[in-house]
């Protein structure tokens, strides 16, 4: 892409061809207003796309067995750990890390912090993505997943906090289908579509701040339904909900951090300069959401084993794992977000970002899979397990880039009457 | 041959008869010589058991086996608190009080009804045999197994997959999963 | 009774969350949900030092619920070198326990217990499970969707899925024998073939009464307590012990509270979030608002 802008191509962000005041056709902005074979041509030329068609060949293929062979053929098909990889990777890790759209849905909405407006639209992207290909993961786990709508239509099991993940998880991804109605009716040109939605967007974006507060407790809830299954230290009755939901909001930011520092790095030219300029600053004003949940997290933390007379487990190996996850993945970003803020430096807030999420990546992945069922064996995953983990995810990026180039995410659409009239 | 017959069937039915409608107040050394016991009779041939052998293994002491059922002393402590004084009683075949049917809806109300009633747990005929005789062969420290004393029919063979119902040897457990 | 009314209020927790459309079939789901704790329930009580191993329970069990051909026949001691869990092929299955200090094993049998609440049952978002009134926690294959909850939920590892069914995978799980005899008064197959009564089937309140009559009759022989009296709110399947319980297999440290009340602490903070968040965040908005509002104005007088 870089080369082709060199060589004189505007990037698609008009209804107008750029001149000839011919109003362009969606195939013209799926092609990004190149040709065919331009466009095939530097597709070839991204080596991340031929790593891509790799996964896509051997991974496709496993998950597609899984379907023919059953869960059985993909996975270790354990009784004592019925959830592996897709669950503890695809719904816990993935859940929090899209907490994003309902953080700055609430920073720039309900809290009118318009400054943040730029980063807005990723933030909703990303929770949009985030939650589909958790469903996906799903889709992959169940054993029956064409009755995915049971619990909601066939046979209801109200009592249940799966119901509330369920029901909460299918109404918000439609909310962050609605957020993002915006940004597809400006690029398909419809515009009496995105003066609709505008004015449910308070609604919509409250609605979403009730829904994720409780599906994001509502996964750690999951886990009060196991209570001496996961190891004391990961598990605390009165507080996991809390801890799940306030992780998610560092978890959420940072991945948005971490997001946007790949979209700057890799697709500036799809960037407009209101969104290249502000980066900084909202990095900085990002980080500063993250640290105050950061802190937040660590103090109910303490609290909950305080509480529960956790200390003497903290002696143990598993303290020692645990000890390493909280100094690793809380207190390390903790403090550089806090020196970044404090010397106003982004980059190292983008790095501090970057361990925030590996550290909640692997506090769920403790919880569900790693310290589940500690009294017991360590389940390790299946490879074609792994293959498919690593195959859907490609496609969730894959996916991701594919909106990101199109759709005016990272930059605005070009009124109409601006580019007719130039 | 019919008469034959007749007789051998006429001298079975005695046979059976003495053990399960004994006499009243019975004495060491009066009990049956052999006891057919066929309760698990579609698993197992029925049980030819040796009484007199028996009697003569325990000293012709009845109560080893019957509890104050015979005229011999009683030997659980247990028992005695309340039947020290009572004596023997009408009662000496096994399924007498041991019921065939111990978790019959009608035995489990029967025993609900009846408020007065001591021994509400008490086990069934199958398991006061097996009780009485296997932990006594285990004390003993003769044979104990199953097909020490039964001899497994075709359906018993079946019902646990054994003998010629044995199954392919193979290392997976059946149905996957771990 | 208090367990029913907290379980009620849950529900109805849970089901202002979930949006407008499903109160609407709040009734029938009502109806549906079912309580443990039925005064007339049955129960086992298994007493483990009766059970000399010998796996007729299984083998009744293959027989009685149609499972496949088991690996080794029934018959076959050597299995009881490895500890087994229940299995999609085995709802039942007999362990041995070297117990140190005495010179004979014991071996216990392992089943689904029937809890008085069911993790399981609380845990499934379809409502596949059922307490029956007899005692029975029984389970609905059709409309299962395999989300596997209630094997993480079950404090016991009992329910096992068969993950070999590509088409149609279920959970697999002892039902009491509920369709073909509990439902008529008659006792479970594996009760039945046992040869030493090691199960006592009777009504789950007269069995507490005659497992303490044992203890009592018996002070030296068995551990005074009979497991699952109260563990996790009280199962319909109990058991009696000569050695401690921890040595036989048993988890311990499961406690006397029902799973759900684990799950409580969440649950309350349903309706609260629900109410209170939407107020709130109205508030924060108009007030945000109305200092930019403010700022403008500001701004244009200058
Ligand atoms: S049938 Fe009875 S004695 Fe035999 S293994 Fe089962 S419980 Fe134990
Ligand atoms: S033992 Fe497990 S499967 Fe059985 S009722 Fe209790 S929770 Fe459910
Ligand atoms: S009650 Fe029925 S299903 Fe359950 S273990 Fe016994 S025989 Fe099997």
């Amino acid at each position: 892409m870089k080369t082709l802008i060199a060589n004189g191509k505007i990037p698609v962000a008009t209804h107008y061809n750029t001149g000839k005041n011919e109003k362009l056709t969606i195939k013209d902005k799926l092609l990004l207003g190149l040709s065919l074979s331009e466009y095939l041509a530097q597709a070839f030329r991204n080596p991340l796309n031929w790593l891509f068609a790799v996964i896509f060949t051997f991974g496709g293929y496993v998950t597609v067995s899984r379907f023919f062979f059953g869960l059985g053929y993909v996975t270790h098909s354990s009784y004592d750990y019925p959830w592996g990889l897709f669950l503890g990777w695809g719904l816990f890790v993935m859940v929090p890390l899209s907490a994003s759209g309902f953080m700055l849905g609430t920073t720039v909405e309900v809290f009118g912090r318009h400054d943040f407006k730029p980063i807005e639209r990723l933030a909703l992207l990303n929770g949009l993505l985030g939650y589909l290909f958790a469903v996906i993961f799903l889709q992959v786990d169940l054993g029956q997943p064409w009755r995915l709508i049971y619990p909601m239509f066939v046979s209801l099991g109200p009592a249940a906090v799966l119901f509330l993940v369920a029901w909460h998880v299918a109404t918000y991804l439609s909310v962050q289908v609605a957020e993002l109605v915006p940004a597809f009716a400006e690029w398909a040109a419809m515009p009496k579509l995105k003066t609709a939605v505008k004015k449910t967007i308070l609604g919509l974006t409250i609605a979403g701040i009730i829904l994720s507060t409780l599906h994001q407790g509502a996964l750690g809830a999951l886990f009060t339904y196991a209570p001496g299954k996961v190891h004391p230290l990961w598990y605390s009755s009165p507080f996991q909900w809390f801890h799940f939901f306030c992780s998610s909001i560092f978890a959420g930011l940072s991945m948005l951090i971490v997001v946007s520092t790949i979209c700057k790095k890799t697709m500036a030219w799809r960037c407009d300069k209101s969104f290249l300029e502000s980066l900084d600053r909202l990095t900085l004003g990002l980080a500063k959401g993250a640290t105050l949940a950061l802190i937040t997290y660590l103090v109910i933390k303490i609290i909950a084993i305080a509480h529960d007379g956790d200390w003497g487990y903290l002696a143990s190996g598993w303290g020692q794992w645990f000890m390493l996850e909280m100094v690793a993945g809380v207190i390390l970003p903790m403090v550089l977000f806090t020196i970044s803020i404090r010397n106003n430096m982004p980059g190292l807030a983008r790095f501090a970002a970057l361990i925030a999420v590996l550290g909640i990546a692997l506090n769920r992945l403790n919880t569900a899979l790693i310290t589940f069922n500690w009294k017991l064996y360590q389940e390790i995953p299946h490879w074609r397990e792994v293959m498919i983990c690593i195959f859907i995810y490609s496609l969730y990026i894959v996916t991701y880039r594919f909106i990101l180039y199109r759709l005016p995410i990272l930059y605005s659409w070009k009124k109409d009457e601006d580019t007719a009239s130039s | 041959m019919e008469l034959i017959q007749k007789y051998l069937l006429s001298s079975l039915m005695a046979m059976l008869l003495c053990f399960s409608s004994y006499g009243t107040n019975a004495l060491a050394g009066e009990g049956p010589d052999e006891v057919e016991i066929d309760s698990l009779a579609q698993l197992y041939d029925p049980v030819y058991f040796d009484h007199a052998m028996h009697e003569e293994v325990t000293e012709s002491k009845c109560s080893v086996c019957h509890h104050h059922t015979l005229g011999t002393e009683i030997e659980n402590e247990n028992c005695m608190r309340c039947h020290a004084e009572s004596g023997a009683t009408d009662e000496i075949t096994c399924q007498g009080c041991h019921s065939s049917k111990r978790f019959d809806a009608d035995y489990l109300h029967k025993i609900d009804a009846d408020n007065t009633l001591y021994h509400r747990d008490k086990v069934g005929l199958k398991a006061a045999y097996h009780i009485r005789c296997m932990n006594c062969h285990e004390e003993m420290g003769v044979a104990n197994g199953c097909q020490d004393c039964h001899t497994r029919t075709d359906a018993g063979d079946k019902f646990f997959h054994a003998g010629s119902y044995t199954p392919p040897k193979s290392d997976k457990p059946v149905g996957g999963g771990h | 009774m208090k367990a029913m009314n907290r379980r009620k209020f849950m529900k109805g927790s849970l089901l202002g969350g979930a949006a407008a459309s499903v109160v609407a079939k709040s009734k029938s789901a009502e109806a549906s949900a079912s309580f443990g704790g039925y005064p007339e329930a049955m129960g086992v009580l298994v007493d483990l030092t009766r059970c000399v191993g010998c796996r007729s329970c299984e083998a009744a069990c293959n027989k009685e619920q149609g499972l496949p051909a088991p690996a080794q026949a029934f018959d076959d001691m050597s299995v009881l070198d490895h500890e087994r869990r229940t299995s999609e092929g085995a709802y039942t299955v007999v362990n041995r326990y070297e117990i140190p200090g005495q010179d004979h094993p014991l071996f216990r049998k392992i089943q689904c217990n029937h809890c008085n609440e069911p993790a399981c049952l609380t845990s499934c978002f379809v409502n596949a499970y059922t307490k029956t009134p007899e005692g029975a926690v029984i389970y609905d294959p059709t409309v299962c969707v395999g989300c596997r909850t209630c094997m993480v939920a079950c404090p016991f590892y009992i329910p096992a899925y068969s993950y070999s069914s590509v088409l149609n995978p279920v959970i697999k799980k002892c039902i009491f024998c509920y369709d073909t005899r509990l439902k008529f008064g008659r006792p479970p197959a594996c009760v039945e073939a046992c040869p030493r009564e090691v199960l006592t089937f009777g009504k789950r309140q007269d069995l507490i009464k005659i497992g303490h009559k044992r203890i009592q009759n018996y002070p030296d022989v068995y551990e005074d307590h009979i497991y699952g009296e109260n563990e996790v709110g009280g199962t319909s399947w109990m058991y009696l012990s000569n050695a401690p319980f921890d040595q036989v297999g048993f988890d311990t440290d499961l406690g006397n509270q029902p799973i759900l009340s684990y799950v409580k602490e969440f649950l309350t903070v349903v309706p609260m979030v629900l109410t209170i968040w939407p107020a709130l965040f109205a508030g924060f908005h108009l007030l945000a608002t109305r200092k930019d509002a403010k700022n403008k104005e500001e701004k244009t007088e200058i």
